[in-house]
């Protein structure tokens, strides 16, 4: 510790930000390293500033260190500025907390968010000391794990990782850190572990499975190597969400991250079924907290880290079943301590005026809709239910609120989108503006600004479009172009996606494992902080893809048929297969299918798992 | 029309004037990251923080001298206003209960002074160069002996505009109190006017000394140890 704070000290009033590289923070948790087994290194691969934003890592954080010989440690992607300071002077990727570099640690476990985080992975084990390729890294120590969403398809980073944690971490990451706990006095080999590790549900070991590939370069088989091994990898899930474990304090940080606040979570899953949506799919089924433990997880977040803003977090807060009531509990603690409350996550439909009033009581911000979809018809093919009445009732109330900042999200390049359906996203962003001037004057906010903000559609697996191509870079081009020239108004601000990263995202998303030879050479060739316009090269990316060959639009732009392997067969994330085809076709002829609050449309997740809705799902339907 | 969510609430308010050190991990803290970082830790002291009353009540601190980033410090102040008369030590033992390491507070005290009547801060460095410790000693002595000592400081960029620099000569206003070599580096022990009339920090004189003499900084260690008023009492 004492070397690497020497070295780093004096770097640090040379560099952006600095408290993002020295630790110290309040809650950040010290411990005696002689009296500690096993020594975690939680990797978010990005910068500090998001990293510290993302909730996982709080409750892993805190679930591991709750174990008095086990020590979970943070560490994030350094900024170019201080990765060359770092490099220049010999200073491996060390942890916040006990300043050690990460390479003599027990474990290096990564979060995968996004695919744009791929590089970051790699630089960041290469910042350690450490060879990329999990071939290479022949000793036990460090072991590279990875989890988050990204890892329902793990196939292009599977060569740089020893294992991956499916679905939820709260349950598996003891058994692991149990597991290895148990075998480190006999020092087994890499392999030996690793095998062990495979029996543990929800665990995949990569080395352990083959691929074979048709003419055609579609994926023809993914097998174990032994007849031992798990033929299918299950998600793992929480079955009694209220009792999971979570964080009593976060670390508060100095500096100023993206979300900089208390997080409580009240639910997880969502009902909805959004068929673009693969958070929707991934994190089923529909769980709930209950309203005595949410309200004693925000009260003793709060007074331990001295927040004054707390938020509800969920995929969609509006469907906990007692919103009102968990509101009203809330508020009555939040408003009492001046602390504001804040529901990112709220759908139009069963917004109520009352809500409204909720979160404006303590200071207003702006309003935040996700129609998606211009057209009516376009929401019914992505089974985003809600009506274009329900849009405008929720902004007039709103309006009459007092609100002024409108933002709202849609998506470009949506399966079976016409010019019709993206010209109307100008079209209702201008009903909205007019709404606002119909109130009189004295009843509405001074000013008016509606944001639109288009996001380029890309296909996730365990979503009903895994089969879709994804719109190419010319048409998305074009039909940004189509928006733009429909606004009219100055009062309509219009952002979106850059291209190629969209299109790079698609590419990885559903990639395989002939894939990490060009994340590899991206790499090389000086790609990081791929989410980072200022650092995003989609050139070097390119060349990256033409040496490996690469065909970009196979991974992309290609329809994939109902029968195709895909290259993450293997996974279960308890969805089934055949409810995807079902959805699909459902899509296509544009009908929609009820959420599961209103029934069980038997997606073919079993009870036993704790949804809430899931009472009525056949076992299985094809 | 809408009323200011706290109007007419309590409003009696009790004035403390704090005392603070803030050194170690901690000096890295940005000003903009420390009034941050004091709210919260005043918050989870759970002391009876006065909010101010307005449309956005928000909990009243302010910092009567910005201490510059990387410097170690045991004498910065930090004003806040209660709703309750609290004791001082109670208020500073309560508040040391959840201070993140290197931040702690060492007294409060009724505040006497207004923060314009702060004029002089004086500091000590310890810094070593790409020379010997004596012949950095030598060229520091000259330094500040010369006749003028010309810095590059900081003009406020007016709005929309890029900051610039300006070229002035701090010779009147510097104050050596001490210089020697310690432990094979240069001390100094020094007084820069600080506060809202002029402000000076170590960091220009020491890039100016480095680049007129062509020496390279290779390691500092800036503490600031007084807070003065004009007439050179402690600022209290």
């Amino acid at each position: 510790m004492k070397e690497i704070q020497q070295k780093i000290e004096p770097l640090l009033l040379k560099t952006q930000k600095p408290a993002r590289y020295i630790g110290g923070e309040l809650g950040s948790i010290i411990k005696d390293k002689e009296k500690v087994d096993v020594r975690f290194a939680f990797c978010f691969p990005d910068v500090y500033d998001v990293g510290m934003s993302h909730l996982g890592m709080k409750i892993l954080y805190g679930l591991k260190n709750q174990r008095e010989n086990w020590w979970c440690e943070r560490v994030f992607m350094p900024e170019k500025d201080f990765e060359k300071m770092m490099r220049e002077n010999d200073i491996p990727l060390y942890a916040l907390e006990s300043l050690d570099p990460i390479r003599d640690f027990d474990f290096i476990g990564f979060t995968l968010q996004y695919e744009l985080s791929y590089t970051n992975v790699l630089e960041m084990l290469d910042l350690a000391g450490l060879p990329v390729f999990s071939r290479d890294r022949r000793s036990l120590t460090p072991i590279v794990v990875g989890g988050g969403p990204c890892v329902c398809n793990p196939e292009p980073i599977a060569d740089f990782f020893d294992l991956f944690i499916l679905g939820e971490g709260e349950e598996v990451n003891i058994e692991l850190l149990e597991l290895y706990e148990k075998m480190k006095p006999d020092s087994p080999t890499k392999e030996e572990f690793l095998r062990e590790a495979a029996k543990i549900e929800g665990i995949y070991v990569p080395s352990l499975y083959d691929v074979t590939y048709n003419d055609n370069g579609t994926v023809k088989n993914i097998f174990p190597k032994d007849e031992q091994l798990p033929k299918r990898i299950k998600k793992r899930v929480i079955v009694d969400f209220d009792k999971v474990y979570y964080p009593d304090s976060f670390v508060v940080p100095f500096t100023s991250i993206v979300h900089d606040r208390a997080v409580v979570e009240v639910l997880r899953g969502c009902i909805r079924g959004c068929r673009f949506c693969q958070a929707g799919f991934i994190y089923r089924p529909f769980r709930e907290k209950n309203i005595d433990t949410i309200k004693n997880e925000t009260k003793c977040l709060c007074e331990q880290t001295g927040y004054e803003q707390v938020s509800l977090s969920s995929l969609s807060t509006s469907d906990y079943t007692e919103i009102e009531k968990l509101l009203n509990t809330l508020t009555d603690y939040t408003d009492k301590e001046n602390i504001n409350l804040s529901l990112p996550s709220l759908r139009i439909d069963n917004f109520s005026d009352e809500l409204l009033e909720k979160i404006a009581s303590v200071r207003k911000s702006g309003l935040t809709f996700a129609p998606e979809a211009g057209t009516q018809r376009l929401r019914d093919v992505i089974n985003k239910n809600i009506t274009e009445d329900e849009i405008i009732n929720t902004c007039r109330m709103a309006f009459a609120a007092g609100y002024g900042n409108v933002k709202l999200y849609f998506m470009l390049g949506l399966p079976d989108e016409t010019d019709e359906d993206v010209v109307a996203i100008a079209e209702l962003a201008q009903r909205i503006v007019n709404l606002y001037y119909e109130l009189p004057r004295e009843n509405r906010a001074p000013s008016i600004q509606v944001s639109i903000s288009v996001a380029t559609f890309v296909p996730k697996p365990f979503t009903p479009f895994e089969f879709e191509p994804q719109t190419s870079p010319e048409e998305i081009d074009r039909k940004q172009k189509l928006i733009m020239d429909s606004i009219k108004s100055k009062k309509i601000r219009f952002s979106y996606h850059q291209q190629p990263v969209s299109v790079l995202e698609g590419v990885l998303a559903r990639g395989d494992r002939r894939l990490s030879d060009a994340i590899y050479t991206a790499w090389k060739k000086g790609c990081t902080l791929d989410s980072w316009d200022e650092h995003f090269r989609p050139d070097l990316w390119d060349e990256a893809f033409n040496e490996c060959g690469i065909d970009k639009s196979f991974y992309a732009n290609r329809r994939r048929d109902y029968n195709e392997v895909m290259p993450w067969n293997h996974l279960d994330y308890l969805v089934s297969h055949e409810f995807f085809v079902r959805e699909n076709k459902k899509a296509h002829q544009a009908i929609t299918t009820r959420n599961c609050c209103e029934g069980c449309s038997g997606c073919g997740i079993g009870k036993e798992y704790g949804g809430i809705y899931c009472g009525n799902a056949k076992k299985s339907e094809s | 029309m809408e009323m200011p969510k706290n109007q007419n609430l309590r409003i009696e308010r009790f004035d403390y004037r704090l005392t603070f050190a803030k050194k170690g991990r901690a000096r890295y803290i940005s000003h903009l990251d420390l009034m941050r970082t004091m709210q919260r830790a005043i918050k989870r002291a759970g002391v009876p923080i006065w909010y101010t009353q307005g449309f956005n009540p928000h909990a009243y601190l302010m910092f009567p001298l910005a201490l510059p980033l990387g410097t170690d410090s045991e004498v910065e102040l930090l004003d806040i206003a209660l709703i309750e008369n609290w004791d001082y030590e109670k208020l500073v033992q309560q508040l040391n209960k959840s201070m993140p390491e290197g931040l702690y507070f060492v007294k409060a005290a009724e505040p006497k002074m207004k923060h314009t009547e702060i004029a002089y801060a004086e500091y000590e460095i310890e810094a070593s160069f790409d020379k010997p410790s004596a012949q950095a000693f030598e060229l520091f002595k000259s330094f500040i002996n010369c006749e003028t000592i010309e810095i590059e400081k900081r003009v406020k960029p007016k709005k929309g505009k890029k900051a610039t620099f300006k070229t002035i000569d701090i010779k009147p206003n510097l104050t050596i109190l001490g210089l020697e070599i310690r432990d094979d580096k240069v001390w100094v022990n020094l007084r820069l006017p600080a506060g809202t009339e002029m402000n000076l920090n170590t960091g220009s004189l020491i890039d100016a000394f480095c680049m007129q003499n062509n020496v390279q900084l290779q390691d500092i260690y800036t503490k600031r140890t007084k807070i003065l008023c004009k007439n050179g009492e402690n600022f209290t």
